[in-house]
């Protein structure tokens, strides 16, 4: 019932099958593969049976359109070679007719198929059980499907290499005999039957070792494109795991390959490359079969970069610590000198991976050393290692190496790659040194690879894949592939070279000399189009292969051009109305490009400054942007980082005020105050050294003015950074040039008057540096400019220090402590000076209103602040000053309380001088000033004749004095003749007497009736009853009644008073005689003859006497 | 080249390859998506304390043990929100070791895993000699960057499927893509 059942299936899927085979044949496309992958699959797996039957039908859609439909073909003959070996025969033709099929995909297809059907093919053969002439048949066919497939690596498609790789790798393990004799193995050269006369298991694994060797060259050969290499890898590995023989050479290959990289790779792709290298070398390493290799695979992965705690994690354990130990004691194979591993080659491009790079033992350098032995033709690696077991060969060679290759300088990249060589000396070491150097000798040949031509005479006769002078053929061409890129890679060596050493000497202003070379190294033609000329054996062409960088010289010279031409079309630009757009451009390309470009535009500007000057004013401005880091371009118009955008502003500015001011040819001329306002008015920031020029210029006779004119302007026209202009203009204020110097002075203080407090303080110090200068024992240097001179100081000196303080004063009244101060350590003649200038400014003050506060008006003697506080200072040594100061604070104005107070405190704490206290006398009290009269009476008769003006009042002003006139001369009578000299106090009563308007008859009279009532008869009193009397005559009466008086007062007992009481009688007369009548009579003997004649009592006693 | 059959794997298959699976799906790839670790591992309360899962545990059930240790904290995160868009498009994380599946690009979300990738294909011998692309782009484990890398991974893969002949394009296209994204990447082929 089953089977009936199962025959009923059969039967409908049978009908199916028809059915579908008849819809397919009328279909297309998609459709058709749909349909045909039915039928295969219901044919396969519902039918086996009617296989042989529908087979046919299947295996004619080979030749349909569709790649899918061919696809599934092949997919059917890859199952049939598993499920149905007996139809081998039929379909193993059709197999090689797919593999090279048109279409790629297809041919991929049954390229992939081709491996699991010649593992297939294999297992049908170990069976036993098919027809020996299927058999034979078969195999020849195989045979044929081999070569196909192994001529495809050289294919132009990518893709299909790959799949040649990979059917290579299944023949190489399919060949050769496995060490092993596992039962998953089963494929190997040990399980072929032996008694069939067409397998030959010799030829069989010649065959392999050669296809083996065949993958290693392409592995390591120049060409091989990056996904190609790595299966070429990924190959070489599974081969080196499953047959341990060949672990040795792949270990070789793969080393090969970590120091010469293919030269076309990218970065990218050989990051790739390095990291498939590495993951497979310790896939290796973890494999068992890896033992007898391990030191050299320790020693690649220490290559590649992994630490040996690294590699030991990886290994398995028991195979640890001691291999390691190995590599230490040098007994592994030498750590390849890693001069030519990508970036450490030291002259190529860090992007190139060439192998040629490996010149630092170039045959000039071997010649002197290696020929006596060893020829090119003879050498082999014992030789050279035996020649360098030789110390004086070696020496030779090091020497010759140093002296022929070394460069000049240490390449950047050598300083990182470079790591000391671990084992060096060892046997090893030298063994793969000699091996290195036998590659050179040999034109750099991988050296692992035998000569593939040695291989004929081991193959078998007639039934061997007559594989061999094909492949002579594609080796010959291959090579010439090989010269061919090598070619193209020097060249492109050399211009990597060239642009290197450009940018060298662009950096660094080399010698012309060498850009002389270049630029005949430049001449070799582009390499590039021979490349298609062999394009069915050269990969797909990429432009990124075939084109390369402009060399950095040439694209200069384009862009330099191109400005240029940007440059000349002014007038094209108006027309079209692209001005503003060809001034950024220029603008940008100035400030962003190279020194070239920026001294073209520079030029170009300067052609014409007075039209061009916009253009060079925005060109200021894109480099102010960048020096302030506001850049808005995209990174790629960035400038270099290593350049200096500060100094590039800088160095433009005053580039172009140098030019403009230095060129002098006439039409700058004409507009050079013109041109140079603007550029300094205008552009976002005068730099120090721009403003150092216009302090330059000021220096020269032509352009002072203009110098001049310009540092005011900028002052107050750029106010936030006045302060920083100001000082070049100041410093003129010493200028020798009288014209200079008083607009110097003039515009400083009008700045000063306008600009910000930063800009004061800037003045305010230069005039106190200058003021300070008066204080030195020698004027400096800088009051003399450049002028040699005899430096001694002279009024104009002085005054040249002065000036600008002076001016200031009026503005900043403080500064006057400042000048005290300077004062005080000023020399005699300094001060002088200092009081001759300061006298004109400070009355202008006191007649100015008070700076801080004008609304208000001055209260008369009221004390400035900044007086006030000097007054409170009262620097060391100022004294003198101060005194005048007050002084001149005096002689218009009554002194204040204030002032008078201070003043007054001064006196008694530190200026003991009494002319302080002269300016403010009448400030003083009736006690302080009779106190200080002795001392005044002392001093010059002009200042004593000042003082009494002010006791008295004479001034002028409307003032209350505190003394009358009357008790000023009773004082001075009664003053002490020990505090001062009697003829200090005559004359001081000569000159009361003198200003008779003053001591008039009433005044003196009050004054004589006061001395008169002293208990003591004042020494001068006599001689002023005198004077009055010579004076007044008038005062006789008053006399007489003070000669009476004295006469109560004994005043014969008194020699002086006496003396003035006879010639004061004498000078009465007989009108003295109502006195001389009281004296008494022994008193009247003392009298002069002539005056007691007059005495009634001594009349009237010698009357009695005669009576 | 027809419907191109895609991996994408990082090293929990939930983030990072989720995210590109569900961008690649949503663009009608053909995709699956895979882990290469040991576990699934997710952040947990600390960094020392990672929530840990069997590959194979559902999203779901993961989405409801989280939802219970600490809801608010877990959703502040992000993770019940990435886990709950992965259960609507696959039941479990899958380990990339055990698929036997053949795909014909393998996209691999960070270099380690690239590295495990590589090596599991070393372990094994080639069967069916059907040739693979592994590629490796870097992608770090955060939203943004998953997101980000999604997008790179799916301008990738549509180059990729425009290709007439992929294997013999892959370097250029890698190239292009380098430059223009500027992403490292690392490639090679391998063999089922």
């Amino acid at each position: 019932m089953a089977s009936k059942q199962q025959q009923g299936s059969s039967i409908t899927a049978q009908n199916q099958l028809v059915q579908w085979i008849n819809e397919a044949g009328m279909s297309e496309g998609k459709k058709k593969a749909g349909l045909v992958r039915k039928i295969i699959e219901v044919l396969l797996h519902q039918v086996p049976q009617m296989v042989p039957v529908y087979m046919e039908n299947i295996l004619s859609y080979m030749s349909d359109k569709s790649p899918e439909v061919k696809k599934l073909v092949v997919g059917f003959i890859e199952e049939l070679s598993k499920s149905h070996q007996n139809c081998l025969p039929k379909i193993i033709t059709q197999l090689q007719l797919l593999v090279i099929d048109p279409t790629i995909a297809v041919q991929k297809r049954a390229m992939q198929a081709a491996c699991l059907v010649y593992r297939n093919i294999l297992l049908w053969i170990y069976k036993n059980t098919p027809d020996v002439s299927d058999m034979q048949y078969v195999w020849e066919q195989l045979a044929k499907l081999k070569l196909l497939i192994l001529n495809l690596i050289d294919s132009e498609n990518e893709g299909i290499r790959t799949f040649s790789i990979k059917f290579l790798e299944e023949m190489v393990i399919l060949q050769s005999a496995s060490p092993t004799k596992d039962a998953d193995d089963m494929f190997c050269l040990d399980r072929l039957p032996t008694n069939l006369p067409f397998v030959k298991r010799k030829t069989m694994e010649e065959e392999s070792e050669h296809v083996f060797k065949l993958l290693l060259k392409f592995h390591n050969s120049q060409h091989i494109s990056s996904n190609n290499l790595m299966a070429c890898m990924t190959t070489l590995c599974i081969i080196a795991k499953m047959r341990p023989k060949y672990l040795a050479s792949v270990v070789q290959a793969l080393g090969d390959l970590h120091t010469t990289l293919p030269p076309t790779l990218s970065q990218s792709q050989v990051n790739s490359v390095r990291k498939h290298l590495k993951m497979q070398l310790l896939i290796l390493v973890k494999h068992p079969a890896a033992g007898d290799s391990m030191s050299q695979l320790t020693q690649l992965l220490l290559d590649i970069g992994m630490t040996p705690q690294e590699i030991n994690k990886v290994l398995p354990k028991e195979r640890r610590n001691k291999r390691l130990g190995e590599i230490k004691n040098g007994d592994t194979p030498a750590k390849r000198v890693r001069i030519d591993s990508p970036q450490s080659a030291p002259e190529s491009d860090s992007n190139s991976n060439s192998r040629s790079d490996f010149n630092l033992f170039d045959e000039d350098s071997n010649q002197p050393i290696l020929p006596v032995v060893i020829t090119k033709a003879t050498a082999t690696e014992d030789t050279v290692f035996d020649g360098l077991n030789n110390v004086e060969n070696v020496v030779n060679l090091v020497m010759s190496t140093l002296i022929n290759n070394l460069p000049t300088h240490m390449p950047d990249s050598f300083m990182t790659e470079y790591k000391p060589i671990p084992n060096s000396g060892s046997a090893v070491q030298k063994r793969s040194l000699a091996n290195m150097v036998l590659a050179v000798i040999k034109n750099e040949m991988p050296p692992p690879i035998p000569n593939v031509k040695i291989a004929p005479p081991m193959f078998g006769s007639e039934d061997k894949i007559p594989l061999l002078r094909d492949d002579e053929e594609k080796l010959t061409l291959k090579n010439a592939v090989a010269k061919l890129q090598e070619s193209t890679k020097a060249d492109k060596q050399m211009e990597n070279a060239v642009s290197k050493l450009m940018e060298e000497t662009r950096q660094e202003h080399l010698k012309e000399e060498e850009r002389k070379t270049k630029d005949k190294e430049k001449l070799i033609p582009p390499p590039t189009p021979t490349v298609p000329k062999l394009k069915q054996k050269v990969k797909l062409l990429k432009l990124q292969e075939l084109t390369r960088p402009i060399p950095k010289e040439i694209k200069e010279k384009l862009v330099l051009q191109a400005v240029d031409r940007i440059l000349r079309a002014e007038k094209e630009s108006i027309i079209g109305g692209a001005t503003q757009i060809r001034a950024k451009f220029i603008t940008i390309f100035a400030s962003s490009y190279t020194p070239e470009i920026r001294e073209l535009v520079l030029n170009y500007v300067l052609e014409d400054p007075l039209n061009r000057i916009d253009l060079a004013l925005s060109w200021l401005y894109e480099e102010y942007a960048f020096m302030q880091g506001f850049n808005r371009h995209p990174v790629t118009l960035q400038p270099k980082l290593h350049e200096k955008h500060d100094e590039n502003y800088n160095q433009l500015i005053c580039a172009l005020i140098t030019q403009v001011a230095e060129r002098g040819d006439p039409l700058m001329e004409a507009s050079k105050d013109v041109l140079l306002r603007k550029i300094y008015l205008e552009a976002p920031v005068v730099t120090d050294e721009a403003v150092e020029y216009l302090k330059h210029l000021v220096t020269e006779d032509k352009s002072a003015l203009l110098a001049m004119e310009m540092l005011e302007e900028l002052c107050i026209m750029r106010p936030p950074r006045s302060h920083k202009y100001v000082a070049a203009l100041v410093c003129h204020v010493l200028s020798e040039n009288e014209e200079i110097r008083e607009l110097a002075l003039k515009t400083s203080i009008k700045i000063y008057k306008r600009s910000t407090e930063a800009t004061r303080k800037v003045i305010e110090k230069h005039a106190l540096l200058y003021l300070g200068f008066i204080s030195l024992s020698t004027p400096p240097q800088e009051l003399f400019g450049n002028r040699p001179m005899n430096r001694i100081w002279t009024d104009d000196l002085f005054k040249l220090c002065l000036n600008l303080v002076m001016l200031l004063f009026p503005e900043k009244e403080e500064i006057i402590i400042e000048i005290a101060r300077v004062y005080g350590c000023a020399d005699a003649e300094a001060k002088r000076c200092v009081l001759r200038q300061l006298e004109g400014p400070i009355k202008a003050a006191l007649n100015q209103p008070l700076p801080t506060s004008e609304d208000t008006d001055p209260k008369p003697g009221e004390l400035r602040p900044a007086f006030e506080a000097l007054l409170d200072e009262c620097p060391r040594g100022a004294e003198t000053l101060l005194t005048k100061f007050v002084h001149i604070l005096t002689e218009k104005a009554p002194p204040s309380p204030e002032l008078v107070s201070k003043v007054r405190e001064l006196y008694a704490t530190r200026i003991s001088d009494v002319r302080f206290l002269v300016p403010v006398l009448n400030g003083l009290s009736k006690k302080e000033i009779f106190a200080a009269l002795p001392k005044l009476i002392k001093l010059n008769p002009p200042v004593v004749k000042e003082v009494f003006n002010k006791l008295l009042g004479l001034q002028g002003h409307d003032e209350q004095c505190p003394v009358t006139p009357e008790e000023l001369l009773v004082a001075l009578h009664l003053i002490d003749p020990n505090k001062a000299d009697l003829k200090y106090i005559i004359k001081a009563t000569a000159l009361c007497f003198s200003f008779k308007h003053i001591y008039t008859q009433d005044v003196l009279s009050g004054v004589l009736q006061r001395l008169a009532e002293e208990t003591e008869i004042p020494v001068l009193m006599m001689r002023t009853v005198l004077q009055a009397l010579t004076l007044y005559p008038a005062l006789g009466a008053l006399a007489l009644n003070i000669l009476q008086l004295l006469i109560e007062r004994e005043v014969w007992s008194n020699k002086v008073a006496w003396e003035g009481w006879v010639k004061c009688s004498e000078r009465l007369g007989p009108a003295a005689v109502p006195a001389l009548a009281e004296l008494p009579v022994r008193v009247c003997a003392m009298l002069p003859p002539h005056l007691s004649a007059l005495c009634p009592q001594v009349t009237a006693l010698s009357y009695v006497l005669e009576a | 080249m027809d419907d191109l059959y895609i991996a994408v794997v990082c090293s929990s298959n939930m983030n990072r390859s989720m995210e590109a699976h569900a961008f690649l799906a949503k663009k009608g790839f053909k995709v699956k998506s895979y882990g290469t670790g040991e576990k699934v591992k997710l952040p947990g309360a600390s960094a020392d304390r990672p929530n840990c899962y069997e590959f194979g545990v559902p999203y779901d059930d993961i989405y409801n043990d989280l939802l219970e240790k600490d809801k608010a904290y877990y959703t502040q995160n992000g993770l019940l929100h990435m886990l709950d868009r992965n259960r609507r498009i696959k039941p479990c994380p899958e380990k990339f070791q055990v698929t036997s599946e053949r795909f014909d690009v393998i996209i691999t979300c960070e270099e380690r895993v690239y590295d495990q990738v590589i090596e599991w294909f070393g372990s094994k011998r080639s069967v069916y000699n059907q040739p693979v692309h592994v590629i490796n782009i870097d992608i770090q484990d955060n939203h943004e960057e998953a997101t980000i890398g999604a997008f790179f991974i799916s301008d990738m893969v549509t180059k990729m499927a425009q290709s007439e002949d992929l294997d013999n394009d892959i370097d250029e296209l890698l190239h292009d893509f380098e430059s223009k994204c500027h992403r490292a990447v690392l490639n090679c082929i391998m063999f089922y």
